[in-house]
């Protein structure tokens, strides 16, 4: 089994402008969704995930400059610049500010002026599976040898564009979303960029790291933006995991899942876990707490979940009162301390994409 | 290591696979649908597209009546690593047009506004389960694609269908390739010689 | 009637994308979600947008239009009630 190390660097969300400060909101139990008005296609009010400090019309420069900063004052200069680092940006979007131009330009130059980085960056741009895609990415060319360290940023920002998009679609929760429960109505939209670092090695440096120990994707070839009926996609990302990572599911101590809050996705992944056996691990959803935040949230609820394991605390799955899924999870209902040393995080997306990943203490 | 085992081009003026021309529609201007007939295709589902997964239904199609060995895999041994440098940037002003100009946001325009859809297109229509990974690169990036091949065939996958698509106001660029686990050796310099191989013709 | 009938089926083939089909292939009592047209969940909604766009009929819950949208008898009857 090819191992590598993950440790989260900077994260900038509607909970904190840090880790540090991510962490506090989690163990208080604060939510990061809120109702805004005037932001539906008909000028509904709308429960959003909204990052207060984003400069309207510069949401997405404002965000990404901010998150290179933090990058820039925690990581070492030279390993920045090295050519044995690569940056892979995790987006569905990029900066839909300055469409019909170039948005994925837009991000490109400030990574260049701001981190300095020897190669260009690489662009992930696989819809809601970017984020756990692009951690495994890393984790790739590590193995590979072709990189020592690779720096993993994951970013999206709220914008008519999506919030029209999704409401077309009737996937947008009226309150705030609730996943896996009964009452469920759909998702509520959030902003966020995360950023963690995987290298070969354990780095020197101060911060938290735990081990990868592998994953996959699947798709469910089934429909292009409804999940399949039988979470068949999601069942063999996980069991090709686990074969990769030589894990029994019997070790894993919490899930992190995607749980959006509509009806169809979180039905899916209840018979998805049923079907793999873990219907009685304990499991959350951190989208209830800080949005659907797209291409960053498999980076943030990564770095979530090295909270858990960080401080064996296990997060209340918000938004949760009530069994609304077929096959009943074990879901987390109040923040409680727990021995977390192996995690799963699993991601699914338009395109019948699923994604996951395993997660260890060193 | 890796061989090549077929490769195609999609464009306005016809399809080649393998380096040969096997069909060219009868203009320019519906060319997708042209060729959708001239490959005796009936998959309705096609007119709904965007334009990368026509493209790319087009182009698979092609191969595999040119004798492209799909069939030999099982139904996850094909990983799909796809990518471009304008993302689903035709489909987003479409989509755009259609809150901003025509009234209410379209619901089948917004769910292609993400250029990784073409893989799962794919796969509905292969049913195919296998791995999958979209990037946006600037330009055609053979190292890349090589790269990636190499870490999705030594992580256990036996084949990896790739593609580069792009289709804007200035033009459309499909490349597609089957790349097998085998004896043989793919350089990026030349994947890079497929790739331009068109402009020759 | 037959009129408003006519123009549905027009209207549904230009904004569903139903290259090959015409009019006269959509029968007014055919399941629209059958499966000789091949519709599925995004197409109802394409259909929510119709209503609104063309007929000014709003439907606020995706799983209202299960039965309006059975066949082009049921939608325009559903269309002719609306109006009056």
């Amino acid at each position: 089994m090819n191992k590598c190390y993950v440790t989260y660097n900077s994260l900038i969300t509607p909970l904190g402008n840090s880790p540090a400060e991510n962490l506090l909101s989690l163990k208080k139990g604060i939510s990061g969704i809120q109702m805004f008005d005037g932001q539906g296609f008909a000028g509904e009010s709308l429960p959003l995930a909204k990052i207060a400090s984003l400069r309207e019309n510069e949401r997405f420069s404002s965000l990404l400059t901010s998150a290179c900063e933090a990058l820039r004052g925690q990581a070492d200069a030279k390993m920045l610049s090295s050519s044995k680092t690569l940056l892979i940006l995790s987006t569905t979007k990029a900066d839909l500010s300055v469409f019909p131009g170039d948005t994925f330009q837009s991000a490109e130059n400030i990574l260049a002026e701001k981190l300095k980085l020897a190669h260009s960056p690489l662009i992930i741009s696989n819809a809601c599976i970017s984020g756990v895609v692009a951690i495994n990415t890393a984790a790739d060319y590590i193995h590979a040898s072709l990189y020592d360290q690779v720096i993993v940023l994951g970013i999206d920002v709220l914008s008519p564009f999506i919030t029209y998009g999704f409401q077309s679609l009737f996937a947008l929760s009226d309150e705030a979303a609730r996943p896996f429960d009964k009452q469920r109505k759909g998702i509520s939209l959030g902003e966020a960029c995360g950023c963690v670092i995987v290298s070969r090695t354990r780095p020197e440096t101060a911060g938290y790291t735990v081990m990868h120990l592998g994953g996959s994707s699947s798709n469910d070839a089934n429909h292009i933006s409804g999940p399949s009926r039988t979470g068949e996609g999601l069942v063999r990302s996980v069991r090709r995991t686990l074969e990769r990572t030589a894990i029994p599911r019997s070790e894993i101590d919490f899930v992190s899942a995607h749980g959006t809050g509509t009806l169809f996705n979180d039905e899916m992944e209840s018979i998805a876990f049923q079907r793999l056996e873990m219907d009685h691990i304990a499991l959350n959803s951190f989208k209830g707490t800080v949005g659907h935040t797209l291409g960053a949230a498999g980076i943030i609820e990564t770095i979530f979940s090295m909270f858990s394991m960080e401080e064996n605390l296990l997060f209340q799955s918000q938004g949760f009162a009530e069994t609304g899924t077929s096959c009943p999870l074990n879901i987390i209902t109040e923040n409680r301390s727990f021995e977390v040393n192996t995690v799963l995080k699993t991601a699914s997306g338009f395109g019948g994409g699923n994604a996951s990943l395993i997660l260890q203490k060193i | 290591m890796m061989e090549l085992i077929s490769y195609c081009r999609v464009l306005p003026e016809g399809i080649s696979v393998n380096g040969a021309k096997v069909y060219a529609p009868d203009s320019t201007e519906s060319w997708q649908k042209d060729l959708y007939t001239a490959l005796g295709l009936n998959y309705p589902k096609f007119h709904k597209m965007d334009n990368l997964s026509k493209c790319a239904v087009l182009g698979f199609e092609a191969m595999k009546q040119e004798g492209a060995p799909f069939a030999d895999f099982g139904d996850d041994e094909i990983a799909l690593i796809f990518a471009n440098s304008a993302s689903s940037r035709d489909t987003d002003e479409r989509f755009t047009e259609s809150y901003e100009k025509i009234a209410h946001p379209s619901p089948s325009l917004f769910v292609y506004t993400l250029p990784n859809i073409v893989m799962g297109e794919m796969s509905i229509l292969n049913k195919w389960y296998g791995e999958n990974v979209f990037f946006i690169r600037k330009t055609f990036d053979a190292a890349m694609f090589t790269e990636q091949i190499s870490i999705y065939l030594s992580k256990g996958n036996k084949a990896c269908f790739c593609g580069w698509i792009d289709h804007t106001s200035e033009g459309t660029d499909c490349f597609l390739f089957l790349v097998r686990a085998g004896a043989g050796h793919l350089s990026p310099e030349q994947l890079n010689t497929y790739y331009k191989q068109y402009r020759n013709e | 009637m037959s009129e408003l009938k006519e123009n549905l089926k027009a209207q549904i083939i230009t904004q569903l994308n139903l290259e090959d089909l015409t009019v006269s292939d959509i029968q007014d009592d055919m399941l629209l979600f059958g499966p000789e047209l091949g519709l599925d969940s995004i197409d109802a909604l394409e259909f929510i947008v119709l209503l609104e766009q063309q007929y000014g009929i709003k439907i606020s819950n995706p799983a209202e239009g299960k039965e309006i949208f059975t066949s082009i008898n049921t939608l325009a009857a559903f269309i002719e009630r609306e109006r009056a």
